[in-house]
């Protein structure tokens, strides 16, 4: 029967995704478990790890903060374009989308361009006679960089959830007495938690495992994770600590990623939304 | 409220576009800097279409995308098809394995593909190159798939299934109605699947970085290495246009659905009349067929007959053409014409050893310095090298042969010279601050600082400061000198290798230790910065040298290249535009005379007889000060005492994590 | 008659060890209307796709022509389908959809149009061609679907609840058409559904279906008249069924009398079902009737009352364009030829009372589910 034949076009894919998603994870938990000069087992890379909890949990921090900022600042918009005609709602969503279509390193350097103490904004302030202001290498130039990069994946799956909520629904709640801000708080809220929640994950998971954004805008104290990870492998040549680091942060987003699952009940599966 | 939301839209979007614009704008800026726009120019443009290096890293970009989006949209739909109908269990459980790449993050897998593909090609088939074209391809198809799994799935879902019934009613084969039927219904979750795959391939950095070998670079992975000068605007030029190309693309698209969308409504369908049919068909064939051709015209330029020589050299290392300088690798590959040269670079000899220690990939040429090359001949990473074909080695002068490094003159010929200074910029630094290297310490120019990122170089300015010895294998001295640099973290900037130009010519830190040519560069860009060597502290004093690693493959074409530096009127030409010292006899007749003639290059010989080279020090000691370094890095200087932690709060801390994965998946399936 | 064109032989069906369809056996004349009725759930559907080729059966063998087609692909069977909610594609015009199976079958062009403007007229849309489907009514819908399915000149067709997506004003119209259409090609039709009205009005021959059997096969009035079991009787019309006596021939008890009836052939002393259609009763005075009750419930329906009345306890149904008032005492009269005698089955004394009577009909709604998988 046709059904039973067409279910063999999906064995190669299991097969390529087994062999390049999960054994690669394999491969890194076994070079996580060795010794980088002997090859032999050992726990000693997992010990390490202890040093560089600090510095998880400050990217851990860093994109929390990220995150929270995107949400406040892409929700308003993303009920905006909510509510817009059919045509405008399509241009906005496209220009929500383009910036992302340019290289994030070349935006990220002009964030540089732009913060730097002799910079385009410390300039143009400078003419207008305020002082300047150090922002670059600091944690804030850090956090602007992931909120900038990264708020177009918090408002794309909001705006997804808000423009399907039935009109309707609103005015049924009208109806029962609600005003304006509690139809908000009752209605429209609780309606977009799934929009919510799978916002703050697109956010936080990039965010945390960055390390192009604070080499460029942070300083010397806004080391992340993700630089420590790619430190270990491109200059210190310790991808044995580096695959055990991956493993933590992997490990980490897991549990993070699980307990949005938790809150947000049950997603469509394939629900995705770029 | 509704007002507040638009005026907090609209500055959203101004700060979503405030970037681009400064990108943009300095596309048409006739001066390098992002900062100062100094008159309008159409030069950059005219410079990209020109640049043939640039182009073709463009041209490695698209091809791994448009190969890794084509082969997984066809890949990826067909699939779908067949997950659509597993059984559901089944099915939930493909789509949970399609979710990692997705919810992994881009490190992690990039890391694990990488260690992937080393650990099959480098230990299992002792393959040279074990990062290449394919890896970085099968990187791409990996992370695309998702895209396009996810995309059409939903499009399956809501296909009314008695449509393909229908189709096979009618006389369809299961094929023909997949082509007939289903195909023409999941279009849209293809197409959307298909763009967003192809953004993603285009503009991906983290995982290629971490995938490519040296052969085959894609462009933002080249972007990422360009950190040492500012940026050539002709690559603002070039992603402008891209921008602008996509612009195009989906504008159209929107138009092309809002048109489609609109003829729904109305009643009649437009009859295709022939010709437009013809025209379609025809353009629809005219682009397929570009496509393929522009395919194959890379990959066969890719893979010219040509001998590739791959060399690895310190970033802005070799002089390039520009600045009227010679184009040496333009003059090498004119002299013979059988060799393509395909140069890539690294900007400190650490990373250097992690690229070649890491494996896969292969390199015919190296520029160590003088430590680096005593680590890699002891642990026999480098080839002898066959003097008959560097004849040119007889101007190799004296003072740089017989060295503590390669003492029987058999792995190495010198390229370079030099000493480690400190720059600094005479606007801001008080002159009479300047005495040593603890100016690097010194409080009053707090944040202004800034330190090598890599701990031998890092390590030595402390152990001149502390007066320990460069060459130290002792741990007390070690974590001293680790001291005095947790000492200095608070002080300092920013950690920094070839990132030191922009940021010290566009005055955004005042104090760095760097290496004298690299120096001279920036005091020429920007004329307020002054070179200082502590003499009486002791300094640096490092010879740079060309090698053949064990990885090579044509090492009789690297000679020749090594032959073809070291003749006297290259080598000057060459140091005109790197700025450091040759040492090759009569090198410097051919030197510009303003440059022979500096003492940042040649230091007077009494001043040079107080510097000292770093010496091959055991890999214990090198992983103690990777370590200890890495600790300054993170721990910000407060806690660089040594306290033995025990494994067991670690392994609790990741069973605890793994268990809570674990129990926050687990139930959650069953419940399904 | 004409000859036998499809047979099935012991067809059993099972999904997921749930049991579908159980021996099935059934055949199909040419040029015969015939439809499988039953509710939702009986089988219907399975039984139309097996012969369609959509699915294989579990055990059983399908016959066409004399020959096995369990192994012949859907698109290899001389057999079309109109789908439930005509499964068009979207992607074509109704042009492009009804031409779709000739250009499958790489017909000349020549040839395809002259077929599609044939079968236009047939279904009258001529004019129509190239109109997206989005645009068209429910019911022109339902013309390109059976345009496109009769435009192949397949042997049968089968229809698988085609009206059931039309308002009735309108499935009456389709009604009408499709036996039209029928009759003008000449071939069979094996229509599905869940009308009893739908499948009286149309067919040749009605099977009954229910748990994946079938329970009756005859010509409409057959079944209407003669149900085989309760289930029948109630699922075609309405009935009163009661329990009774087949004394002897011609000879019925119930209701502690025994009443004169046209059936035979039964044992002596067999208990049985008995039926009594409502529109078949006939009142008469309280004291004339061979039966006295009292009046419960009246609605009024247009063309008659349906009146409740309760005998002893016992709730019947009564079709009547006379009025009688609630509480009113009131006598019937059965004729022997308004009873019909059925063996007991496993659907005895599920149906025919009428006590939870209500005002509505309890028919199945016009949505019912959609079968199986």
């Amino acid at each position: 029967m046709k059904k039973n034949k067409s279910v063999l076009l999906s064995a190669p894919y299991i097969l390529w995704m087994l062999v390049f998603t999960l054994i690669p994870l394999g491969v890194m938990g076994y070079y996580a478990l060795t010794d980088p000069d002997t090859g032999s087992f050992t726990l000693g890379n997992l010990r390490d790890l202890g040093l560089f909890l600090p510095t998880l949990g400050i990217s851990v921090w860093y994109s929390v903060v990220s995150a929270i900022i995107c949400l406040l600042l892409g929700y308003p918009v993303a009920y905006f374009i909510a509510h817009r005609s059919a045509l405008a709602q399509k241009i906005l969503y496209m220009l929500i989308m383009l910036p992302m279509c340019m290289s994030f390193l070349l935006r990220t350097l002009a964030w540089v361009g732009l913060l730097e103490t002799n910079g385009i904004i410390n300039v143009l302030l400078g003419k207008l006679g305020v002082g300047t202001v150090e922002i670059i290498g600091t944690s804030g130039a850090v956090i602007l960089g992931m909120v900038y990069n990264y708020l177009p994946y918090m408002i794309l799956p909001l705006y997804a959830v808000i423009v399907k909520i039935d009109n309707r629904l609103i005015e049924a709640a009208e109806d029962l007495g609600c005003n304006g801000g509690q139809v908000f708080a009752r209605v429209v809220l609780p309606l977009s938690v799934p929009g919510i929640l799978s916002g703050i994950t697109m956010v936080f998971v990039p965010a945390v495992s960055t390390f192009y954004i604070s080499q460029k805008l942070g300083g010397a104290e806004t080391m992340l994770i993700g630089d420590v990870i790619e430190k270990q492998f491109k200059t210190a040549n310790n991808p044995n600590l580096g695959a055990a680091l991956s493993l933590l942060l992997m490990l980490m987003v897991l549990v993070c990623t699980g307990i949005m699952n938790r809150f947000g009940g049950e997603d469509e599966e394939g629900g995705v939304v770029v | 409220m509704k007002k507040a939301n638009r005026i907090l839209t609209i500055l959203i979007f101004a700060f979503l576009y405030l970037p681009m614009l400064v990108l943009v704008v300095a596309s048409f800026n006739t001066g390098k800097d992002l900062t100062i726009f100094q008159g309008f120019t159409l030069d950059n443009y005219k410079a990209m279409f020109q640049d043939k290096d640039l182009l073709a890293l463009l041209g490695n970009s698209l091809l791994i995308s448009i190969l890794s989006t084509a082969v997984a949209t066809a890949f990826g739909t067909l699939s779908a098809v067949g997950i659509h109908n597993l059984k559901p269990r089944l099915r939930k459980t493909v789509m949970s394995l399609t979710n990692i790449p997705m919810t992994n993050p881009d490190i992690v897998t990039g890391i694990s593909l990488s260690l992937l593909f080393v650990f099959i090609g480098s230990t299992l088939l002792h393959q040279k190159e074990s990062l290449n074209f394919w890896t970085l391809l099968i990187a791409h198809i990996t992370f695309n798939l998702p895209y396009v799994i996810l995309n059409v799935m939903p499009k399956l879902k809501q296909m009314n299934p008695a449509l393909q019934d229908a189709a096979m009613d009618l006389g369809c084969t299961p094929v023909q109605s997949f082509f007939k039927v289903t195909l023409h219904e999941i279009m849209p979750g293809i197409v959307s699947g298909a763009i967003m795959a192809f953004t993603m391939s285009l503009d991906d950095f983290v995982i290629s970085y971490f995938v490519t070998g040296s052969g085959f670079l894609t462009l933002p992975v080249e972007i990422y290495s360009y950190t040492k000068k500012p940026m050539q605007p002709r690559v603002y030029a070039m992603f402008t246009l891209l921008f602008l190309l996509i612009f195009v693309l989906m504008v159209t698209m929107n138009l092309l659905q809002i048109r489609a969308d609109k003829k729904k409504v109305s009643k009649q369908v437009k009859p295709v009349s022939k010709g437009q049919k013809v025209f379609r068909r025809v353009c629809a064939g005219v682009c397929a067929v570009g496509v393929l051709l522009g395919c194959t015209w890379l990959i066969l330029s890719t893979r010219q007959k040509k001998v590739t020589l791959n060399v690895m050299n310190w970033g802005q290392n070799i002089a390039d053409g520009s600045d009227e300088t010679m184009d040496i690798v333009a003059a090498f590959e004119e002299k013979y014409p059988h060799i393509n040269v395909n140069y890539t670079t690294y900007d400190s000899n650490e990373s250097l050893y992690a690229k070649l220690a890491g494996g896969g990939l292969t390199v015919d040429l190296i520029i160590p310095s003088d430590y680096m090359i005593a680590r890699l001949i002891s642990e026999n990473m480098l080839n002898p090298l066959n003097f008959e074909n560097i004849p040119n080695y007889r101007y190799v002068q004296e003072q740089f042969k017989n060295t503590a490094y390669d003492p029987d003159n058999r792995y190495s010929v010198p390229y370079t010279w030099g000493t480690v200074g400190i720059l600094y910029n005479s606007k801001y630094v008080d002159e009479a601050d300047v005495t040593g290297w603890e100016l690097l310490w010194n409080e009053k120019y707090a944040g202004k600082i800034l330190q090598f990122d890599n701990s031998r170089d890092a390590f030595g300015v402390a152990q001149f400061l502390s007066g320990i010895s460069i060459n130290t294998t002792d741990t007390a001295e070690l974590k001293l000198a680790a001291g005095k640099l947790a000492e200095q973290n608070p002080l300092v900037r920013q950690y920094v290798m070839d990132q030191i130009y922009g940021i010290m010519e566009g005055e955004n830190a005042w104090i760095a230790p760097y290496y004298a040519g690299d120096c001279m560069m920036m005091m020429d860009a920007n004329p307020d910065l002054r070179f200082y060597l502590p003499e009486e502290q002791g300094f640096n004093l490092f010879i740079d040298a060309m090698c053949v690693p064990s990885c090579s493959e044509n090492q009789a074409e690297a000679e020749l290249f090594i032959d073809f530096l070291c003749d006297p009127e290259i080598s000057g030409a060459n140091m005109d535009y790197i700025c450091y010292g040759s040492p090759i006899e009569g090198a410097r007749d051919y030197m510009d005379e303003y440059l022979a003639e500096s003492d940042v290059i040649y230091p007077e010989q009494s001043i040079l007889d107080k510097g000292v080279s770093y010496l091959f020090l055991p890999a214990e000691t090198n992983r103690i000060m990777d370590n200890l370094f890495m600790e300054v890095r993170i721990a910000g200087g407060d806690t660089v005492e040594e306290e033995e932690t025990s494994v067991l709060p670690v392994v609790l801390t990741f069973s605890g994590l793994a268990v809570a994965a674990a129990l926050l998946f687990l139930p959650k399936r069953k419940r399904k | 008659m004409s000859k036998e064109l499809i047979r099935l032989q012991d067809l059993t069906m099972e999904f997921d060890g749930e049991r579908i369809l159980d021996g099935i056996n059934l055949y199909f004349n040419d040029k015969e209307f015939l439809t499988l009725l039953g509710p939702s759930g009986c089988g219907k559907t399975t039984t139309l796709r097996i012969i369609g080729g959509f699915l294989t059966p579990t055990s059983g063998r399908v016959l066409f022509d004399g020959k096995c087609i369990n192994d012949v692909p859907a698109y290899q069977r001389q057999i079309n389908t109109v789908f439930q909610r005509y499964a068009l594609f979207p992607h074509l015009d109704v042009y492009g959809n009804i031409a779709f199976g000739l250009k499958v079958a790489k017909l000349s062009k020549e040839e395809i149009h002259e077929r599609v403007q044939e079968i236009l007229t047939v279904v009258g849309l001529t004019g129509f061609e190239h109109r997206s489907i989005d645009s068209l009514s429910g019911g022109q819908q339902q013309r390109v679907a059976i345009a496109r399915a009769l435009v192949n000149r397949p042997k049968v067709l089968l229809l698988d609840e085609p009206l059931a997506a039309l308002d009735l004003r309108l499935r009456k119209d389709m009604q009408n058409e499709l036996k039209r259409i029928q009759q003008a090609m000449g071939i069979t039709f094996i229509y599905v559904t869940h009308d009893q009205e739908e499948a009286l009005s149309m067919s040749d021959t009605v099977v009954v279906m229910d748990k994946g059997r079938i329970q009756q096969i005859g010509r409409p009035e057959d079944i209407y008249n003669e149900p085989k079991n309760a289930f029948v009787a109630d699922f075609i019309g309405e009935s009163n069924i009661l329990d009774g006596i087949m004394l002897s021939d011609y000879k019925v008890k119930f209701f502690g009398r025994v009443f004169d009836c046209v059936d035979a052939g039964f044992a002596p002393n067999e208990p049985v079902d008995v039926v009594i259609r409502p529109e078949d009763i006939d009142f008469v005075p309280a004291g004339e009737g061979h039966l006295v009750g009292t009046v419960t419930s009246v609605t009024f329906k247009g063309l008659n009352y349906d009146i409740i009345v309760d005998f002893r306890g016992f709730k019947w149904l009564i079709q009547t364009t006379d009025y009688h008032g609630e509480g009113e005492t009131v006598g019937i009269r059965l004729n022997p030829e308004d009873i019909h005698i059925m063996h007991k089955s496993e659907y005895s004394g599920m149906f025919g009372d009428y006590s939870s009577y209500s005002a509505e009909y309890d028919e199945l709604t016009e949505d019912a589910d959609d079968e199986e998988e």
